[in-house]
């Protein structure tokens, strides 16, 4: 058979290092073969709970439902449609649209067809589009609407592979006649008069699907390189699933509110894998600027959004709040510092007095269940965040108004780690569950080794090869190391951007520097390591507002910025901050000797990106008297800097700096 | 094509200022008809003599052939006038819907007391005008702002909500004020696109007046061109562009 056609993959050699399982005493459910692929899932859902509502959308303000027996009917004719067209095993359907019910009718069609489904957000550009397609050799397209529609026509002449072009929202689409292009009621109804000739055909191709068929190709964003395709297995997302019903705690009488784009594999993974094989009702919003009343609506059990968009819904709350009546701030302020206080001592596992748990129960009345009504999260139980790490601040404030934000860490390639409840640490990304194995290479990269994996990119053997080896071990580019006591993995950064010292051991900047955010004295933080280097050292701007007022409290007298960032006492503070990151740190990487920077870095002169990010090779250069005096064991050093005002004239700042060992 | 209104030769005067002379013309059932022309051409005196707002002195009004020259606003409403309103007139301090709700005054049908128990037919009525306006919310792109106070929106939506009164009064005939005065390019596309739709799906016959020269010769299929109350030209937008007096009076001196 053509699907079974195996390309012959280089894989890469077996690496050397730790390998870590497990530490909890648990077995996941076994994969049951009447429902180990999503089409089959499918049937089953059917069969079972037909009367059930399935799926809801809301159209003219009103939730409209659709039973499992309605979306059956809907899937049926549409994957008849698309057998009508002449799609078949192997083939690909492109999908460009927000999410709507449609767009899960055309997966679940095309699945059981034995196709493979691509979803591209919405907002490509026709190039973009035009990359998909000819990288994944699509053959037909969704193209949700009008805005969409005309990017294709735009590529109409470039593309003689596609036969056809269905739109799901028909308005505006009166003024367009191509035969290229055909609604996808039209579809369904081709579809309709084909399944009254074989009634029973989509139930059986459903039922042929094989757990190894690619269903899905999930473009991953190559830093580099332009994006590769994932082939996703039907095996990967059900095996996942089982991780997920395990680990994540989803059951069937859950609400999803889908509105991340299917182009991400976590709605691929936690909306429609679980809609299928859990049965939980999947809800679609009204357009993407009504989610968040859709959310309040629905109020999901389960969430797991990128790390910035908790970070930006943090914000939200805090601006609104500032923005609400003066009795709302009163609670605001007066049950905050309650709720701080509290998860304090529950994360020193100390007893809370009773006044403070009598504060914080009222707390919850006045301030925090109201909080949690208007942002959606009632009934929020599986919050995730996914990306890149969170700050403590973040997450703490999500547990101080009683949601426990816990970390997702994993790819489109594979499942990972992730926070149990009620075992959430900040510094790390998770434990290893049963199912998963985890190898930490001799160059600190994370290895992966699950049953919930992808197959391999679609159509890049060698890039395959690199990613995973002979023993099925998938290599994340990222470095991280175990926390042998706990099981939590400790994410370091990408391998590419560790510093080798001259020890030959490397270290993770971005990790160390991380850490410091925690701290309130802290601003900036610059580590510095390299090649000629033997230990690591930082150079640390202070935060002037936290750190003025610490010492006006303490009655440390002080004139001016580069006055008090000398003080002994301030290099005394920051000493016991850096000790406190230090205690996270193989004793290799750990922060030996510091200066305090007499002035903040500057995005106006180059120090910092616009996005503040370190300019790190522009940053060693122009403090390199500092990197020398360092290395060179001095203890103080004559810093004599160019300075850019605002007004565009230069001038010059001459100070000594101290240099200080931790 | 039938016509649907007649504008038969009006003249309107305050006082001693003469706003409209013996202008006349008509519009055809399905047409886009645009009126251009300066400043205080008495464009907008024209809307409000069609909907009866104002009386002309002389001429009638004749829609789909009955004079309705002596009814007053409201009655020309029921025969399926609306209009919008070039300064834009909304409960400013109602939400969306209940504006567009209020616009469905006109076509219910029970009493005051069965909508205050809101019981029995008062309940279906209710549930089938909720979802007219539902829909015409749903055509203008309206959710996101459906429970919003109108007077905290922008002028663009606060347009596009007014539009969206118009349209819930189920008009077969619908006066535009300016409906893109005041917007930006974005917004104006975006409102070119509406009338454009609302033309194609329901065939309601659309007269606006606008400012906006490319707009109107991209949209509509006839122009009558007024300048000090008098009418200077009419024709399709390729004749008005190459009309000299029209040149002259709007577009600027003609060059020769």
């Amino acid at each position: 058979m053509a699907l079974a056609q195996a390309q012959k993959i280089p894989y890469r050699e077996a690496t050397p290092g730790a390998v870590y399982t497990s530490l909890l005493d648990k077995k996941i459910k076994p994969v049951r073969p009447e429902e180990n692929t999503l089409s089959k899932g499918f049937l089953r859902r059917v069969a079972q709970s037909g009367d059930r509502v399935a799926q809801r959308k809301k159209r003219y303000g009103v939730w409209q439902e659709y039973t499992w027996n309605e979306v059956y009917d809907q899937v049926v004719d549409f994957a008849m449609g698309l057998l009508h067209l002449g799609m078949g095993a192997g083939d690909t359907l492109a999908i460009i649209g927000e999410n709507d019910p449609e767009m899960y009718w055309a997966q679940i069609a095309a699945h059981a067809l034995r196709c493979k489904t691509c979803c591209v957000f919405s907002d490509a550009s026709a190039q973009d589009i035009q990359y998909v397609i000819h990288s994944t050799d699509a053959t037909v397209v969704c193209a949700h609407d009008q805005e969409q529609v005309d990017k294709m026509l735009e590529l109409k002449a470039s593309l003689p592979q596609i036969l056809k072009v269905i739109y799901w929202e028909e308005r505006g689409m009166w003024s367009y006649d191509d035969e290229w292009l055909a609604s996808f009621r039209a579809v369904q109804a081709s579809g309709r008069a084909l399944r009254q000739e074989q009634p029973r055909k989509f139930d059986q191709m459903a039922l042929a699907t094989d757990p190894d068929d690619t269903i899905i190709l999930s473009m991953t964003s190559g830093t580099t390189s332009l994006p590769k395709f994932a082939e996703v297995t039907h095996h990967q997302l059900v095996y996942g699933h089982a991780l997920n019903e395990e680990y994540v705690d989803s059951g069937a009488e859950d609400n999803w509110l889908s509105f991340s784009p299917m182009a991400w594999l976590a709605e691929q993974g936690f909306g429609y894998t679980t809609h299928l094989l859990n049965g939980v009702q999947v809800n679609f919003p009204e357009g993407p600027e009504t989610v968040p009343t859709d959310m309040r609506e629905i109020a999901p059990a389960g969430l797991l959004f990128p790390s910035r968009v908790w970070e930006n819904l943090a914000r939200v709350v805090q601006f609104r709040i500032n923005d609400s009546s003066p009795l709302n701030r009163l609670m605001y302020r007066l049950f905050m510092p309650i709720a701080y206080r509290a998860i304090d001592l529950e994360d020193e596992h100390r007893a809370i007095p009773p006044p403070l748990r009598l504060l914080r129960w009222l707390g919850e009345y006045a301030i925090f269940e109201p909080l949690r009504d208007k942002l959606g999260l009632t009934r929020a139980r599986n919050v995730l965040t996914a990306g890149a790490m969170l700050s403590s601040d973040i997450i703490r404030f999500f547990r101080a108004i009683g949601i426990e934000l816990r970390q997702f860490y994993g790819s489109t390639e594979t499942f990972g780690t992730v926070h149990l409840r009620g075992d959430v640490r900040f510094e790390t990304v998770g434990v290893i569950v049963p199912g998963v194995e985890i190898k930490i290479a001799e160059n600190q990269e994370i290895l992966i080794r699950t049953r919930a994996r992808f197959k391999g990119y679609y159509k890049r053997p060698e890039e395959t090869g690199e990613a995973l080896d002979v023993d099925g071990w998938y290599y994340t580019g990222d470095a991280g190391h175990m926390d042998e006591k706990t099981g939590h993995l400790i994410y370091l950064e990408r391998v590419k951007d560790l510093i080798e010292l001259s020890t030959g051991e490397k270290f993770s900047p971005q990790y160390i520097e991380g850490r410091s955010k925690f701290s309130p004295y802290v601003q900036d933080m610059m580590t510095i390591g390299g090649a000629d280097m033997d230990f690591v050292s930082a150079i640390i701007v202070i935060d002037f507002q936290n750190v003025s007022r610490w010492a006006e409290k303490r009655g440390i007298a002080f004139t001016t910025y580069v006055d008090l960032s000398q003080r002994e006492e301030v290099y005394d503070i920051i000493r016991g901050e850096l000790r406190a990151i230090n205690e996270s740190l193989p004793a290799y990487s750990q922060v030996k000797r510091f200066v305090i920077l007499h002035k903040e870095f500057d995005a106006d002169e180059a120090e910092l990106t616009r996005t503040r990010k370190l300019r790190r090779g522009a940053l060693q250069d122009k403090y390199h008297e500092l990197l020398e005096a360092i290395y060179g064991g001095r203890r103080q050093v004559h810093v004599s800097a160019e300075v850019k005002y605002r007004d565009g004239r230069t001038g010059v700042v001459e100070t000594e700096l101290r240099v200080a060992d931790v | 094509m039938p016509v649907k209104l007649h504008v038969d030769n009006i003249t309107l005067s305050f006082g001693g200022i003469k706003a409209l002379q013996n202008v006349e013309f008509e519009i055809n059932a399905g047409e886009i008809f645009a009126v251009i022309g300066p400043n205080g051409a008495g464009k907008t005196s024209l809307i409000n003599s069609i909907n009866g707002f104002y009386t002309p002195q002389q001429g009638r009004i004749l829609f789909e052939g009955a004079d309705i020259s002596n009814l007053p606003p409201h009655d020309r409403a029921k025969l399926g006038i609306s209009r919008t309103f070039q300064n834009i007139a909304l409960y400013t301090n109602a939400t969306v819907l209940d504006n567009l709700m209020a616009a469905r005054h006109i076509h219910m049908k029970t009493n005051m007391l069965a909508g205050a128990l809101f019981w029995g037919p008062a309940q279906r009525e209710e549930i089938a005008h909720r979802r007219r306006v539902e829909e015409i919310i749903d055509f203008l792109e309206l959710e996101p702002i459906r429970k919003s106070i109108v007077g905290t929106l922008s002028y663009g939506l606060r347009k596009r909500v007014e539009l969206g009164r118009a349209l819930a009064l189920e008009p077969t005939l619908l006066l535009l004020d300016e409906p893109m005065a005041g917007m930006n390019v974005e917004e104006k596309e975006d409102m070119a696109r509406f009338i454009l739709d609302i033309h194609e799906l329901q065939g309601t016959t659309i007269m606006l007046i606008e400012h906006d020269i490319g707009l109107v010769m991209d949209i509509s299929h006839r122009i009558a061109v007024i300048d000090f109350g008098v009418k200077i030209g009419e024709g399709a937008p390729a004749d008005i562009s190459r009309n000299e007096a029209v040149i002259d009076a709007y577009l600027g001196e003609a060059e020769h």
